[in-house]
């Protein structure tokens, strides 16, 4: 979920640049000019997979997929979102550029944390240890995305707690349905082309 | 220029390339056909040193070619036309895209753009600087792929397909822009008449070994 | 995909450096999202439409941009109002309305409305590829440049791939619904994709490599300011410095 511009409070847009910046430039350092066009295709992946719609009960929610990028790019999946990210925000004015630092750092904080705990037991031999990693790193990379959503918005009021309430409830839905496609887009990748789940990490 | 003796490439668990082995003299134009699957474009990344096959000697420009800083030399000398021209045209410009080769090469901004000009000219695609890559048509990308790689004023030239996707102009333009330049080069078509027109000579790989027929 | 629709054109804006573009851009939105007075928010919309009169670009399609930000503002309409603390100045059926939550959703409608506005205006005539060679000229890190620049390259071509494989789904019969099938089935269209692309990155880099790439991209475009653009950028900065004064 992007958070438009106009919201949030100096320090806490401040914050989140700053932070996307040092991650970014971490992430920039541990990717080597071969690998660069690898990232900017699965980041161009990433943007066009956003435009698929898929329904959950009566609405539709577009896909993230931020977890499945931390499984796919570790660290690197900080620059592919800002790069994604960026690109959205001029070509189609989703989110924003004074909130481009913190909705990166949003996006890509738990895509990082989940692609690292959960790579563990990505390559498992015991299907079901599989099942639970992919789909926890799917999910739990769009839970965390909305907690600290909510957290931005209560950090720079008291009057955005109900709205940050109703953010975090409406990632729940969203939450299982990226787990469930997570899932099924690793066994994928798993059978087709399984040099991809090595990581760049 | 091109001596390759006894490849043998796995793919697979099977031998793709099994003893091949394959020269390629000073204004050679070869036509190299074969069946789906038959290790046509294999051979071509072998000699351009995107794979490594696993025994056999790769000789080039009278040199053992081994590791990867020994085809980093002649890659300029060789030019590659990939099957895919988007794989080819990665820059947002034409100009940008035909002056990547000869800037590596380590010409001058100004040299490359000069240079970028004159190839352009000679493929009567003047005025195409400008132009973003992705915006091109089929047929025009397939050129200006051509010129990105003449760009290098390579020695020989390898095209993997190039005639897949283009209407007959285009290819009977692709046809006059080879015969009319005296370059050596080999190239994989299944395009027969395309074949004949441009190749002195036609190998078949097949069951792993090449023949001239 | 309707993208890069205010590119063509041949306002001033359109011909300005596209430095002075992102710079303003970039001071612009910060002055506005900070600000804190309804008057200064109003002065800075005015401002924005004013570009966007000035680049003469379509106002249908201003609109439906406007109106896919504004979903969002609608629901703090919505919320902000009922929810804020502090005096309440009347009710709507059984719910109180805060004078402070009024204040803010108004304070962040217009703040944002001025800022995609003038994202649109200045930005958004302008092509990506201009950007980012204005980008690499103003100290951003290369790899990101050059991030941006296959990115953007290559979303046409998987665009185009997406598209296709949509189309093939769909005359076999498939009908988006809230299941596995068809979680299972997007899931496997992304893979699909993803697949693809690792493998084009693979050629792409062995293409590059072919043509002596040695870990370094050139950058051939170059820009020079002219007067017309020192002024524009002078001007612009005296208005955000404007904005600051309003109260």
């Amino acid at each position: 979920m992007h958070i438009a511009e106009g919201v949030l409070s100096a320090p806490v847009l401040a914050t989140g640049a700053a932070l996307t910046a040092g991650a970014t430039v971490f992430g920039l350092k541990r990717m080597d000019y071969e690998q660069l066009p690898g990232v900017a295709v699965l980041s161009a992946v990433f943007f066009v997979a956003a435009l698929i719609h898929v329904p959950v009960g009566p609405v539709a929610a577009h896909l993230v997929l931020n977890g499945l990028c931390g499984l796919l790019l570790g660290w690197l999946a900080f620059p592919a979102i800002l790069v994604g990210l960026t690109l959205q925000a001029i070509l189609f004015n989703f989110g924003g550029l004074t909130t481009l630092g913190l909705n990166a750092f949003n996006m890509g904080a738990p895509a990082v944390l989940v692609g690292y705990v959960c790579s563990f037991g990505l390559n498992s031999a015991n299907p079901a240890v599989r099942t639970v990693a992919e789909f926890s790193a799917g999910a739990g990379a769009v839970l965390l995305s909305g907690i600290l959503v909510a957290c931005s918005l209560v950090v720079t009021g008291e009057s955005f707690q109900t709205a940050a309430w109703l953010v975090v409830a409406a990632h729940v839905p969203v939450m299982v349905v990226e787990g469930i496609v997570t899932v099924f887009i690793v066994e994928f990748v798993r059978r087709v082309r399984p040099e991809m789940l090595q990581g760049y990490a | 220029m091109i001596r390759l003796r006894a490849i043998r490439f796995k793919y697979n668990s099977t031998y793709l390339l099994d003893g091949l082995t394959f020269h390629v003299e000073p204004g050679d134009r070869i036509g190299l056909v074969g069946p789906n699957g038959a290790g046509k474009t294999t051979l071509c990344h072998i000699i351009m040193g995107l794979l490594k096959p696993e025994s056999g000697e790769v000789e080039i420009f009278g040199k053992q070619r081994k590791v990867e800083g020994d085809f980093a030399e002649i890659r300029g000398r060789i030019g590659f036309l990939f099957q895919d021209a988007d794989d080819q045209l990665f820059c947002p410009t034409v100009l940008e895209d035909v002056a990547f080769g000869p800037l590596n090469l380590g010409k001058s901004p100004d040299e490359a753009k000069q240079i970028v000009a004159r190839t352009l000219e000679s493929l009567q695609l003047e005025g195409f600087e400008e132009r973003l890559t992705y915006q091109l048509s089929g047929g025009e990308k397939r050129l200006v792929s051509l010129a990105t790689v003449l760009a290098m004023e390579p020695e020989l030239l390898v095209l993997d397909e190039p005639t897949t996707g283009l209407d007959e102009e285009t290819t009977q333009r692709l046809v006059e822009i080879l015969r009319e330049s005296n370059l050596s080069y080999i190239l994989i078509s299944h395009d027969k008449d395309f074949v004949q027109k441009t190749a002195d000579k036609i190998c078949e790989i097949k069951d792993g070994t090449i023949r001239f027929i | 995909m309707q993208i890069e629709e205010f590119a063509p054109g041949e306002s001033f804006i359109h011909r300005m450096d596209p430095r002075v573009k992102i710079t303003a851009t970039v001071v612009f939105s910060i002055v506005v999202a900070l600000h804190s007075s309804v008057n200064g928010e109003l002065a800075a919309l005015a401002l924005a439409l004013v570009l966007v009169l000035a680049a003469r670009i379509g106002f249908g399609s201003v609109l439906r941009r406007l109106a896919v930000v504004n979903v969002f503002t609608v629901f703090l309409w919505f919320l902000l109002p009922f929810t804020a603390r502090g005096e309440a100045i009347g009710t709507v059926g059984p719910l109180a309305v805060y004078g402070e939550g009024v204040d803010q959703a108004l304070q962040i409608t217009l703040k944002s409305n001025a800022i995609v506005l003038t994202v649109i205006a200045l930005l958004g005539t302008s092509r990506i590829f201009v950007l980012v060679h204005a980008l690499s000229h103003m100290g951003v890190p290369d790899k990101l440049v050059h991030l941006l620049f296959f990115c953007y390259r290559y979303l046409h071509v998987i665009h185009e791939e997406y598209g296709k494989l949509v189309k093939a789904m769909k005359v076999r019969g498939f009908i988006p619904r809230t299941d596995l099938h068809t979680y299972r089935s997007y899931a496997y269209l992304v893979g699909m994709l993803l697949v693809r692309s690792f493998d084009r990155s693979k050629r792409i880099v062995a293409a590059m490599k072919c043509r002596g790439f040695k870990d370094r991209f050139y950058i051939l475009h170059h820009y020079d300011m002219r007067r017309s653009d020192y002024v524009l950028a002078a001007c612009s900065f005296v208005a955000a410095a404007g904005l600051l004064v309003v109260r």
